[in-house]
């Protein structure tokens, strides 16, 4: 057990990371206004984009960008790159999403003069 | 030329898809037949793209010359080209559909409306020949992000069932990129053939079967796995007539077909003991679903739920021809999944067409509504026969192979799952049977109206294509297992 929590303790940014999961997880699903619930799920995309750019890290290490005049550049003085460029990718996937959810809570609104499921819900009958 | 083929098809649609706001600009009538013609040529480049590999082999094309793993790769191999091929043809079907179907005319809505199916049938193909995990996300948000939007066109009470999908949709996107996640932190690769070097020795990691684990989940929530399906039955009931055929024969089955691609080209089943247990996984959700979906579509009254719950249950039979760890079952799997994406388009085209046509949507309607279309009943009896699994269709042959598959396996539970399902398919199949035969009897006042050419085409064309799946299904599953062979399962 305690070696459970040491091995979790050394690796911070997987707490915050699974903190940030459940936090949205919980907000998409127990509030009723459809605005939270995007809100909800902004924060899981954001916490799995969070993880992603987290595993490219390392202690001491520098842009990944190779001067001149360094010889012999080693893998350990550079970030890794890639799971940068998969984070890029994935927040505009973010932000269509984003902008597909709210032109829906838009025309929602517009219909149906609320943005609580439950009213809504109501209304349709 | 014939090594650039799959970027040609992929690249037809999606080019079409952005040029779609500045063609239609003046005169958005002109979208339907672009669009149109667009998907008809994808349907003869995919053809051909069949041809090549069912002669040359399957093609690796890697993207401006890079190589993999550094560079981006499309794997064209016999299963991707043929699923392409249904994919742009089903495509083709349901624009003619919609053509017949003379729904409320979308004015200038056309062009956005256009440019989504477009960029839908894109992303398809883009998910089914994207070679590494990551592209294979972005395709599928592609895809889920123009499903959302089709849903919603008509308004009202669709917006809600949209937005109740996109949560979930989204949900399952984000778990999926988190198993990527996982995987990349494991191994550091994202490419299929390398991850299939790479994970052997790994299975024991905790962050490979967690990676497995989220990307199940999200890949579940997409395919509409039981306990995950509840966006489905709103969304397909909801969403405009001319729309569903294409939603119901397609998004779904990609992420079946995603799944396959991850059990069976990055994980090797015969590695080690701990992948084992993930194919028992599969199976028993697989069974769950296929008889518990076959129960509920026995309860519903309303056509469309009746036949969105019959795709629920079929996801369920081809995950449990995908269980069982043998090319049997997995041959039979996918081929399966080809037929299921037919019967699934021919049973929406028939419902849209009953409920504009005749205002039937529930049974009740449908027995007081007497239905004496000749092209409507062979359509239903077709699609009747090939979702019960009678012989000759495709239905039958696919069923049989999963059952085949699952006797190899020992697998007695999941064979009596599928004859199981069978029966209860064939319950609900004939409640509707029965409605639609007792509806032609009580007025003999024929029907007059002519119904128009490309719905007669459309209707023709599936009956062709689930009858023509069962007549040639062991060329279909000879080309299936070209793809599977080098698994070495």
């Amino acid at each position: 057990m305690l070696e459970l929590i040491e091995a979790a303790l050394r690796r911070p940014n997987l707490i915050a990371f699974v903190l940030l999961l459940l936090w949205g997880l919980y907000i998409t699903i127990t509030h009723h206004n459809y605005v939270k619930k995007l809100v909800g799920l902004y924060i899981v995309q954001t916490s799995v984009i969070f993880f992603l750019v987290t595993t490219g890290a390392k202690e001491g290490a520098t842009v990944p960008v190779i001067m001149s005049g360094i010889e012999a550049p080693g893998a350990d003085d550079y970030v890794n790159p890639l799971p940068q460029v998969l984070t890029l990718t994935a927040i505009v996937v973010q932000i269509a999403t984003l902008g597909v959810s709210l032109g829906l809570v838009s025309r929602i609104y517009r219909r149906f003069g609320s943005l609580d499921e439950d009213e809504v819900l109501e209304k349709l009958g | 030329m014939t090594e650039h083929l799959p970027a040609l098809v992929f690249l037809t649609p999606l080019a079409t898809a952005i040029s779609m706001p500045v063609a239609g600009h003046r005169r958005p009538a002109v979208c339907r037949p672009i669009a149109l013609i667009a998907i008809c040529c994808m349907t003869v480049l995919s053809v051909a793209s069949l041809w090549s590999v069912s002669v040359h082999g399957e093609v690796r094309y890697s993207f401006s010359g890079w190589l993999p793993p550094i560079g981006i790769e499309w794997l064209a191999d016999s299963l991707a080209a043929t699923m392409v091929t249904a994919v742009s043809g089903l495509g083709v079907l349901c624009l003619l559909f919609a053509d017949g179907l003379g729904e409320r005319p979308l004015g200038g809505r056309a062009v956005p409306y256009y440019t989504m199916v477009l960029l839908l049938v894109a992303g398809l193909s883009g998910a089914i020949y994207a070679g590494d995990l990551f592209n294979i996300f972005v395709f599928l948000e592609v895809v889920s992000l123009s499903a959302y939007a089709l849903v919603a066109v008509p308004g009202g009470r669709a917006l809600v069932s949209a937005f109740r999908y996109l949560l979930m949709g989204a949900l399952g996107t984000a778990f999926y990129l988190l198993g990527v996640g996982y995987f990349y932190a494991a191994t550091g690769a994202l490419n299929i053939a390398d991850l299939s070097q790479r994970l052997p020795g790994l299975l024991d990691s905790k962050a490979v079967m967690g990676g497995l684990i989220f990307m199940f989940i999200g890949l579940a929530i997409k395919m509409a796995l039981m306990p995950l399906h509840g966006w489905l039955p709103d969304a397909y009931s909801d969403a405009p007539a001319a729309t569903v055929p294409l939603l119901a024969g397609l998004v779904t089955k990609i992420s079946l077909l995603v799944w396959a691609r991850i059990l069976y080209w990055v994980m090797a089943p015969s590695a080690e003991g701990g992948t084992l247990t993930i194919f028992a996984l599969v199976t028993t959700f697989g069974i769950l679903a296929s008889v518990a979906g076959a129960c509920l579509a026995l309860r519903q009254r309303e056509l469309k739920r009746m036949f969105a719950y019959g795709g629920i249950s079929h996801v369920g039979l081809v995950l449990i021809g995908v269980g069982q760890a043998n090319e049997t079952g997995l041959a039979g799997a996918m081929y399966y999944l080809l037929n299921d994406a037919v019967m699934q388009c021919s049973l929406f085209v028939l419902a849209g067409f009953l409920a504009l046509r005749y205002g039937a949507s529930t049974l009740d309607e449908l027995a007081r509504a007497h239905v004496r279309n000749p092209w409507a009943i062979v359509t239903f009896v077709a699609v009747g026969l090939g979702m019960v699994g009678l012989p000759p269709t495709g239905g039958f042959f696919g069923k049989l192979r999963i059952l085949l598959g699952a006797l190899e396996a020992d697998n007695h539970i999941a064979a009596a799952a599928v004859v199981l399902t069978t029966l209860i398919t064939l319950g609900y199949f004939a409640q509707v049977f029965e409605k639609l035969v007792r509806s032609g009897s009580e007025s003999a006042s024929a029907d007059q109206t002519e119904t128009p050419w490309p719905l007669r085409a459309t209707m023709a064309a599936l009956v062709a294509a689930i009858v023509g799946l069962g007549i040639w299904n062991d060329q279909v599953v000879a080309l299936l297992v070209d793809a599977t062979a080098p698994l070495g399962i």
